[in-house]
């Protein structure tokens, strides 16, 4: 009789891991790329990258890829091709004018220049995506004029964020099991059901939760320009989306800087990669034998291209299924500073609004908040250094409320106005 | 059981010379890596696809977490196994390696890669079909040779006969196979469905195809055909795309046989035994995917094989806590399974209705249905609504259902081995005690000295370190 027992009903559940959506983010900036051109061309990275997502995509029948870029002007997908909305309010499709009905047209276009083009030496979908990545990567970068890449320099990542989670969000609804109609219009319903695995303390629900989880999600940015301070908040916001819908974010490095991405690995799970820092097994093999460690080093750093397949492959390849089994790699330490709100500058040490903590770098002119408006006033002990205690020691951060004195009086803290 | 670990099992019983010259066709490379491994083994595999060096076993340690190294140590040995994977033989200083075998993994990176001229992807016709047969066609072909099959297994269960002769008419090759599966017996002329028929009945159609294909891959052997053409072709075809055609002229004559008993399956559609392009059907595209997958994605197998064509394909079955069934669907052959286990009681147009009874249930088990197959295929065919659930099932129908069944075996065999003639009262205790701290004591009898115990190995070794330090003392 101790056969039976409640422990026992989970199992009839498929053992079978869960079809994953992979969402990559490719960051096109044409600045940072023609600055990479020369060591790590666009070309060799999106062929490595295909082999990439083929390698995905061959891992389970039911897993899906998009593909989005990360463009100075716009965020846009890449794979799979956006439809147009409407076919009767439709302004993109003026260039094919034959066709009657962008929607059906534009896939069936695509599917015949496929078909004629068969050959029985590539698997059918991985030469669909290859072909229809290429075509509107070439579309995208066909499509940018001089006077767009003078407007912009940066990218448009939160824009790319936002798409990738709002496309990850109707997939996981479409995967349902209950019909998605009734999902999609009480979305109640939805947001309660993803937010129970979070809530639940009780291990099996949990564990049942996850079993029955029919997607499993993730974000993969592919960065290489930095500065991201200017999108700050968008960015951030995003991250908490993802943080919420528990999507993992991973990031491969390849060039620039930015602060928030790593913050946005840390906070939702994701693999924070920076080639340059981290050697794959074969390279740390290769040193526990005593062959010039040095060597690898140099390798890594001069010849990113080279290991990276084998980056792509291998930390950044398994889902979070298959994480839960694997360790991650070894993260350096995260910057977690912070962009403030007045002129999106990074800082370590800042002031914050005591009624919707937006960070300023500086004590404001008038006192009051940029973002709420609420009347804040500076204690006149604020910016200045007690005698007493070494500065290292000081508590950094400065809240702005509490004290009686008014703003005016605390411009000894050094005040430029801001701009 | 498994699709999947069916034709695992299958593969592994194969030669190493088998499996490597079936590795050569990158479609088969990568059905087989997709297809056949566990998660993990393909995470490792595919980390290992690039890389120069052999990976060390070190390495491999310091990746997987420690308390994953049960699955580790199995997605090692099934790699081992299917022989993808091998131990570098260095010299003794350098540490344990392994390696990915060179076919494997040269033909999986030209299916990641495309290129080469294998031609295993499967040519299309280059011409068009003057009548083209469409997708809907091809799934209503597919059905109705597949639910011929099921149809002839469910009709030659006794008492279920009348109205179910209808256009239920296989192929005599067919029936040969189901035979040698050992799904039915012919007793007195008339086939009778066995307890492996039965099991077969109510496992999903994707398992249900590999388990067939499975008999037909061991017959193949006896009909002079090439086991590993017969392999890599079906794996060919799980790679074709839905509603295309293809040329027979690449292939061999082998495979040209096989595509007729093939189509009596309705695995592929062709025309007629002559024609130069056969279409594959859905059966065929989702050989190489999941079954976990196609549950819970891929609705259009089941909605291929469903017979009521309703737009609520997902699930039709709904099991109250009361016992009560409920199941949305017309087709006798769904009506005909669940006859096997449920009291029906009503029938309306779209609807039956019936309770899950000690009877009903016992009746199955003795026909050699198991409890657990009876709750998968509840669960399976769950309706969506009743899918929402957490769990599908109402635990109370779950749990009696089991208890229904092991009402009948009161018994519980357990392997093991049996200790006796102890010398002494002390020595007995010694061993029995010891026994117990490991965990492997099953039952003692002290006043006649007897011990039962799962496992031996640790056991027999500390016994004889006992008697060699008497002998020296």
């Amino acid at each position: 009789m101790n056969a039976i027992d409640g422990t026992d009903r989970t199992i009839t559940a498929s053992e079978a891991p869960p079809p994953s959506l992979l969402t990559i983010i490719l960051d096109t900036n044409p600045y940072a790329w023609s600055i990479l051109s020369s060591t790590l061309p666009l070309s060799k990275v999106i062929a490595n990258l295909l082999v990439f997502i083929n390698a995905h995509l061959a891992i389970n029948h039911a897993n899906q890829v998009a593909v989005i870029a990360s463009h100075t002007t716009c965020a846009q997908f890449l794979y799979p091709t956006p439809k147009p909305p409407q076919p009767g309010g439709r302004d993109s499709g003026t260039t094919n004018e034959a066709a009657s009905n962008g929607d059906v047209e534009m896939s069936n276009g695509i599917a015949e220049r496929i078909a004629n083009e068969d050959d029985a030496n590539k698997y059918r979908p991985f030469r669909i995506i290859e072909q229809e990545l290429l075509a509107n990567l070439t579309n995208l970068i066909s499509k940018t004029t001089p006077e767009d890449l003078k407007s912009r320099t940066t990218t448009m990542i939160a824009g790319a964020l936002t798409t990738a989670l709002a496309y990850i969000n109707k997939q996981i609804l479409l995967k349902s099991p209950s019909d998605p109609s009734v999902l999609l219009n009480a979305d109640t319903s939805a947001v309660s059901s993803a937010a129970l695995p979070m809530t639940s303390v009780d291990g099996q629900d949990a564990a049942s939760a996850r079993s029955r989880q029919t997607l499993t999600s993730r974000i993969l940015i592919l960065s290489v320009s930095g500065d991201l301070a200017a999108q700050y908040i968008p960015v951030m916001n995003t991250i908490f989306a993802a943080q919420r819908q528990r999507v993992p974010i991973d990031v491969l490095k390849l060039a620039g800087d930015t602060v928030f991405l790593q913050q946005a690995c840390d906070s939702t799970g994701g693999i924070y990669l920076d080639p340059s820092h981290y050697t794959p097994p074969l390279d740390s093999s290769t040193k526990t034998n005593g062959k010039a460690p040095a060597d690898t080093a140099a390798a890594a750093v001069s010849g990113t291209l080279q290991g990276l397949l084998l980056h792509l492959l291998h930390p950044l390849l398994p889902d979070s299924y298959a994480r839960h089994s694997l360790v991650p790699p070894a993260d350096a330490a995260v910057d977690f500073r912070a962009a403030c709100f007045c002129h999106r500058r990074v800082v370590d040490i800042g002031y914050v609004c005591s009624v919707c903590l937006s960070i300023f770098c500086e004590p404001l002119a008038d006192g009051q908040c940029l973002t709420c408006g609420t009347q804040l006033i500076l204690p006149r002990e604020a910016g200045v250094v007690p005698a007493v205690l070494p500065r290292a020691k000081k508590k950094k951060k400065k809240k702005i409320a509490g004290g009686a004195d008014t703003p005016g009086t605390s411009s000894a803290a050094g005040t430029p106005a801001p701009s | 059981m498994t699709a999947s670990m069916q034709a695992l099992e299958y593969l592994e019983q194969q030669s190493g010379a088998t499996l490597i010259k079936l590795y050569r066709q990158p479609s088969s490379a990568l059905a087989i890596f997709r297809r056949m491994l566990p998660h993990l083994a393909k995470n490792i595999v595919m980390a290992m696809l690039y890389m120069t060096k052999p990976f060390s076993d070190a390495d491999l340690l310091a990746w997987i977490r420690p308390d994953a190294l049960v699955e580790k140590d199995q997605a090692m040995s099934v790699l081992e196994r299917l022989h993808i994977i091998s131990k570098v033989h260095d010299p003794p200083p350098a540490p344990t390696a392994y390696q990915l075998s060179d076919k494997f993994a040269k033909s999986l990176r030209q299916a990641l890669t495309g290129g080469g001229n294998h031609r295993s992807f499967g040519v299309p016709c280059s011409t068009p079909d003057p009548d083209k047969i469409d997708v809907e066609n091809l799934d209503k072909f597919a059905r109705q040779q597949w639910e011929a099959i099921l149809y002839y297994m469910v009709g030659s269960a006794g008492g279920m006969q009348m109205g179910l002769s209808q256009g239920a008419s296989i192929s005599d090759g067919t029936k040969m196979l189901l035979e040698m599966g050992n799904f039915v017996e012919r007793k007195g002329g008339r086939p009778i469905i066995t307890q492996t028929g039965f099991s077969f009945l109510l496992q999903e159609a994707n398992t249900q195809v590999w388990s067939l294909l499975i008999v037909y891959l061991e017959s193949a052997d006896n009909l002079q055909m090439d086991k590993v053409d017969v392999l890599s072709f079906l794996f060919t075809l799980g790679s074709l795309e839905l509603g295309q055609d293809y040329s027979t002229a690449n292939l061999t004559a082998t495979q040209l046989q096989m595509l007729d008993d093939l189509s009596d399956f309705g695995i592929v559609y062709r025309r007629d035994n002559q024609a130069k392009r056969f279409y594959p059907t859905r059966l065929a595209t989702t050989l190489t995917s999941d079954a976990g997958a196609l549950l819970t994605s891929n609705s259009t197998l089941r909605s291929a094989l469903s017979p009521t064509g309703s737009g609520n394909d997902k699930g039709y079955i709904i099991v109250e806590t009361n016992y009560r069934l409920y199941a949305y669907t017309s087709s006798i052959l769904q009506i005909a399974v669940l006859a096997l286990f449920t009291r029906l009681h009503t029938r309306f147009p779209n609807l039956v209705s019936g309770k899950l009874t000690k009877e009903s249930i016992q009746r199955a088990i003795n026909l050699g249905i198991t409890a657990d197959q009876v709750i998968s295929y509840l669960t399976a065919h769950a309706h969506p609504q009743m899918a929402k659930n957490t769990p599908v099932m109402p635990p109370t129908v779950v749990d009696q259902i089991r208890l229904w069944q092991i009402e009948g075996d009161r018994m519980k065999a357990t392997t093991g081995f049996l200790i006796k003639e102890f010398g002494t009262q002390t020595e007995y205790d010694d061993t029995w005690k010891y026994a117990d701290s490991l965990g492997v004591l099953v039952w003692k009898n002290d006043i006649k000295r007897l011990l039962f115990v799962s496992r031996i190995e640790q056991l027999s070794t500390y016994l004889a370190g006992k008697k060699s330090k008497a002998r020296a003392a």
